[in-house]
């Protein structure tokens, strides 16, 4: 590890002073379960790591049918959490694939979403549920859709100088929901992921249908195409299939040295026609 | 260190043939001593040893796989703080390191090859060691090995055997990049498949893998105060202290290697590692040094089991029995020699499998190559050959209808069989029994939890060499005294690798002498101090080890009894140890305190040096089929069960159960330890495990990319001991180190094809591999 200022800010302005300070000098330290391992690796030799655990940005509220989440909320209270599972499920079934039970007590909900990594759970599920993420720096605060967060191979529209301190996403607890994921080894990164939501209407119909890929592209990504065959309509298993294949056929998936492109679009395919499956019969359950 | 035996209930543990029945301690399921200390964080493992004045040191190595080194400039680096010593090959007294192949290799010749401790002009693979530094902290000697300016110039590299043995290939070493060659011809293998009613080919591949140990390589050298060169490491062998003595040219009795309790080895502890890196800098500085690999760095450089590729072509009649084998093996050493040749020799004798064959032909050879270099692991050659051989025999048994339990039965090896070497088979071979009771363990077929998912069921035999060659005329030796208290002294040279090699040590001494477990001490593994034993590996220790203790403690029980017979007036015949004491077939009984004292007056020892020597021959030639390799060898049998994802090529092992006849178990704890370990490490081998050089650059060198199993990847393995006391070992024991290793990837491989239909030849078995062979892509 290369030498650096250990910083432990008290407050969010203290925070975002030293942020404003130092720009790309910093790396702000989360439950750092990928900053460590970078750290270690020399990968990133930042002068001066900003420890952000001191600050009050642990934990859930529901605000008027919205859950809005501190950036600092643990993986293992996404995955245990009775009020999160209640009101979005999704979320708890996708944090209990995340790493393992060492990963999930420290690792944060802000870390995995501005670390990025195309085939973490946490950015697919994101966009999956449209949240909406709060950036504060010293000049301001904004809101930015995850749809227009990732923008490449671990990269976000996040400036040096920001910090995600808020993400909020809907409630979707009438929702038809299924994470499914294949990995090199229980706990790994998946090869692909897939998190699907489904509601359905009185007369049997998909009213809303969502869809997103972890792994199947160099960011995460909402798969419009799939939705599209399934809304409006009923959620037969041709249907379905046929979501799935178009699911398969939008994937953009990379080759690296574990893993074909091909045999990535070939489980976005199935993972899809899964997901969906299940996220349908739970969606008929609760209608 | 005492042990205290914990008697658990004895399950599982097999019907004894013709053992002896009255032990007292052999047998036991007793709690090591090293397992409390281990889970109590006692230990000191290698790194955890620290002295006042201590530097760190830390080894450059080579960026490429193949280049001239044109320049080194460590200016700039040796005036960088805290460093205290910067070397490079023209630093160490004697830089080369020969390995000697006992034996002819066929073609190739009888071989010395050689190692450089430091890279002299050039670099054969990536990482290989370039210079060392030593500084005050280990943040100072990395900072300046990276300060060290290597001047290269990239030379045309060659990365695959087949390659490198092509006319023209790029020479990784002067001499050709044929490392060595073996044959063997064993009857008429033409006129067998003439004979044959069903012929099948097979081409196999088998891949890298690390040793992946929970500690890497670490240890602390120092000068003593009588000048000794002491280095406190993890190591297989301790008789190392020979290679390091070799390299800073001083005479042997100078340098002293402790070892120290180890988070395993697997073979890839059996190789020099930091040791002589160690002596250098301790030498050069007059320093304590420490040296600790990183896991990077041990993933990236240092020696991995050798991929090969198989070729088999197996003839059999209608009944199912096998007339013909005829195998080519030709596998990668990668950019020096090491033990390749060794390995390779495993792996010709064991080829054809534990089975009967009446014509068999191997043509193996071993090509030097720009990748990482290999050597032992755990199986050591052994284990290749068994994804080959029993992929053909389920493959055979398949074509002909027959259960692969049949297929061994009709197959299998038995005492006087002679192994297409020419030697001759003389203790008992459980195999068939093996084979029934894995596959009947595996119980009720599990049902398909969906209908995508398949269950398929398949088993693989094997059979491992324990104890050396014979031509190497191995020995060991071990001590045995009483304290004048009556406790117990056993000092061994024995380096405990994890797998209980100290603790069983202590059983035997205590079995027959008479003392409770925890009245013994043992020390292990120090050059000086204790009698050496050799290496720990070739599942050799308890085989050797054991019965130098057996030896000494038998001795020195005669010898007590004698006195004891003596003091108390009766004949040697009416005594005998038991619970600290004489006692006499008469009821009487003198505290074993008391005896030590008169033996004292007496003049009588109260200990004894035992030397255990292995049968011994001379070299054979393979190829004439002339007769014994190995001393003995031990059998097994694996099953497995496993659930297949037909959409996404998943494959999950459901159930494992492994079965391997130990001959005794000495204590079951450990044999089922040593079981269930191998055979998980034989998994990751089976579905993960694979170090990907590109071009010789390591694409693997964190467990981030490196993939071992975890416990959720995994089943409880199911270990069943059969104990037929045939082995060569104390009381009837065959080594278990290695052997548990052998079987997965071809059980599953052949669980695999009764699920699905589909065959895979090529390790590791990827869910990616098993889609391909579906059609699914």
């Amino acid at each position: 590890m290369h030498p650096f200022e250990y910083l432990a800010p008290e407050s969010l302005d203290e925070t975002l002073a030293i942020l404003a300070r130092y720009g790309d000098e910093a790396k702000v330290l989360a439950g750092g379960q990928s900053l460590l391992p970078i750290l270690n690796y020399r990968l990133a030799q930042p002068a001066h790591v900003v420890d952000i655990n001191g600050l009050p940005l642990e934990g859930m509220r529901l605000e008027n049918g919205r859950l809005r989440f501190g950036a600092l909320t643990r993986h293992a209270t996404l995955e245990e959490s009775a009020d999160i599972r209640h009101h979005c499920p999704l979320l708890s079934e996708a944090a209990r694939l995340i790493g393992n039970v060492r990963v999930r007590s420290l690792g944060t909900l802000g870390g995995s979403l501005v670390h990025a990594d195309p085939a973490a759970e946490l950015p697919m599920v994101m966009l999956a549920l449209d949240a909406r993420f709060t950036l504060a720096s010293t000049r301001g605060v904004r809101t930015v859709p995850a749809r227009s967060f990732f923008t490449g191979y671990l990269s976000t529209t996040i400036e040096a100088d920001e910090l995600l301190t808020e993400i909020d996403v809907s409630a979707t607890p009438a929702m038809g929901y299924a994470v499914e994921e294949i990995s090199r080894r229980a706990g790994d990164f998946a090869i692909v992921a897939v998190a699907a939501l489904v509601r359905i209407d009185r007369r049997g119909r998909v009213d809303d249908a969502r869809l997103a890929f972890a792994g199947a592209a160099p960011t995460p990504v909402r798969v419009s195409q799939a939705e599209e065959v399934l809304s409006g309509h009923e959620p037969t298993v041709e249907r379905v299939a046929q979501a799935a294949a178009a699911a398969r056929a939008a994937a953009q998936p990379e080759s690296d040295t574990f893993v074909s492109a091909a045999y990535r679009r070939l489980l976005s395919g199935v993972l899809a026609r899964r997901a969906l499956a299940r996220a349908v019969s739970r969606a008929l359950e609760a209608a | 260190m005492r042990s205290k035996p914990t008697r658990a209930s004895s399950t599982d543990v097999a019907d004894a043939v013709g053992l002896e029945r009255d032990l007292r301690l052999v047998g036991q399921r007793v709690i090591r001593h090293d397992a409390r200390d281990k889970v109590t964080a006692a230990t000191a493992f290698a790194a955890d040893w620290a002295m006042p004045g201590m530097l760190h040191g830390v080894v450059l190595r080579s960026l490429y796989p193949s280049a001239r080194i044109k320049n080194i400039d460590a200016t700039r680096a040796a005036s960088m703080p805290g460093v205290a010593a910067i070397m490079t090959a023209k630093d160490v007294p004697r830089n080369t390191l020969w390995t000697d192949v006992p034996g002819q290799t066929t073609a190739v010749g009888s071989l010395r090859a050689k190692l450089h401790v430091l890279a002299e002009d050039r670099v054969r693979h990536q990482g290989e060691p370039v210079a060392l530094v030593a500084a005050e902290t280990e943040e100072q000697a990395r900072e300046a090995a990276e300060a060290i300016a290597v001047e290269y110039e990239l030379l045309p590299g060659v990365f695959d055997p087949a390659q490198a043995l092509e006319p023209g290939a790029p020479r990784v070493h002067e001499e050709g990049n044929l490392l060595a060659h073996w044959r063997v011809c064993h009857g008429d293998v033409a006129a067998a498949f003439a004979r044959a009613a069903v012929v099948i080919e097979g081409d196999y591949r088998t891949q890298f893998v690390d040793a992946a140990y929970l500690e890497p390589e670490s240890g602390v050298a120092w000068i003593d105060s009588d000048g000794v060169i002491t280095i406190r490491v993890s190591t297989q062998v301790i008789e190392h202290f020979r290679d390091v003595a070799e390299v800073l040219n001083v005479p042997q009795n100078r340098v002293r290697i402790i070892g120290t309790y180890l988070g395993g080895g697997f073979g890839g502890k059996e190789d020099v590692t930091v040791e002589v890196y160690l002596g250098l800098l301790a030498w050069k500085t007059g320093r304590p040094v420490k040296m600790v690999w990183s896991r990077q760095e041990s993933l990236l450089a240092r020696a991995k089991r050798h991929p090969f590729r198989l070729r088999y072509r197996t003839g059999a009649l209608r009944t199912g029995q096998i007339v013909a084998q005829e195998i080519e093996l030709l596998a990668d050493a990668g950019g020096y020699a090491y033990l390749s040749a060794l390995v390779l020799l495993y792996a010709t004798v064991t080829a054809a499998g534990p089975y009967r064959v009446p014509a068999v032909s191997v043509d193996a050879r071993v090509a030097y190559t720009n990748n990482v270099p290999t050597s032992a692991m755990r199986g050591f050659g052994a284990m290749q050959v068994v994804f080959g051989y029993e992929s053909q025999m389920e493959r055979v048994a398949r074509a002909l209808g027959l259960s692969p339990v049949e297929m061994r039965k009709i197959n299998a090896l038995s005492r006087g069989d002679t192994l297409p070497v020419g030697q001759v088979v003389d203790t008992h071979v459980a195999l068939p029994e093996l084979a029934e009771r894995a596959w009947a363990a595996l119980g009720e077929l599990t049902p398909p939890r969906a209908p995508h998912v398949k269950i398929g069921r398949g088993l693989a035999c094997n059979f491992q060499p324990y104890g050396r060659i014979v031509w190497l005329h191995d020995w060991s030796s071990a001590w045995v005294g009483f304290e004048m208290d009556g406790s117990l002294v056993v000092r061994s040279g024995v380096p405990d690798v994890g797998g209980g090699q100290a603790s069983s040590l202590c059983q035997i001494a205590a079995e027959v002498l008479g003392v409770p477990l925890e009245q013994v001490s043992v020390y292990i593994a120090d050059s000086a101090l204790t009698p050496l034993a050799g290496t720990t590996t070739a599942s050799r220790q308890l085989y050797m080890s054991g019965n130098a203790v057996l030896k000494a403690s038998r001795e020195l029980c005669e010898q007590l009894l004698k006195a004891a017979a003596a003091v108390l007036g009766v004949d040697r015949d009416a005594v005998g140890l038991a619970d600290s004491a004489v006692r006499t077939a008469d009821g009487r009984s003198l505290p074993l305190p008391e005896l030590l004292h008169a033996c004292s007056r007496m003049g009588v020892p109260r200990s004894h040096l035992g030397v255990y020597h292995a049968p011994a021959g001379e070299p054979v030639d393979l190829e004439k089929g002339a007769g014994k390799v190995f001393p003995d060898y031990t059998y097994g049998a694996h099953a497995a069960e496993v659930e297949v994802d037909t959409e996404t090529g998943v494959v999950k092992v459901l159930k494992l159960v492994a079965v391997h006849d130990v001959g005794r178990a000495i204590n079951p704890l450990s044999v089922e330890g040593q079981i269930q370990g191998g055979a998980v490490q034989g998994l990751g081998y089976a579905l993960m495990e694979d170090v990907v050089v590109e071009k010789g650059i390591n694409m693997t060198t964190s467990f981030a990319s490196y993939l071992i199993p975890s416990a959720v990847d995994v089943p409880d393995v199911r270990a069943i001991v059969v104990e037929s006391g045939e082995g060569l070992g104390p009381f009837g024991a065959r080594g278990i180190g290695e052997p548990p290793i052998g079987p997965p990837a071809a059980a599953v491989a052949n669980a695999i094809e009764d699920a699905t239909g589909a065959r895979l030849s090529v390790l590791p078995l990827t869910s990616e591999r098993l889609a391909r062979a579906l059609g699914l892509m």
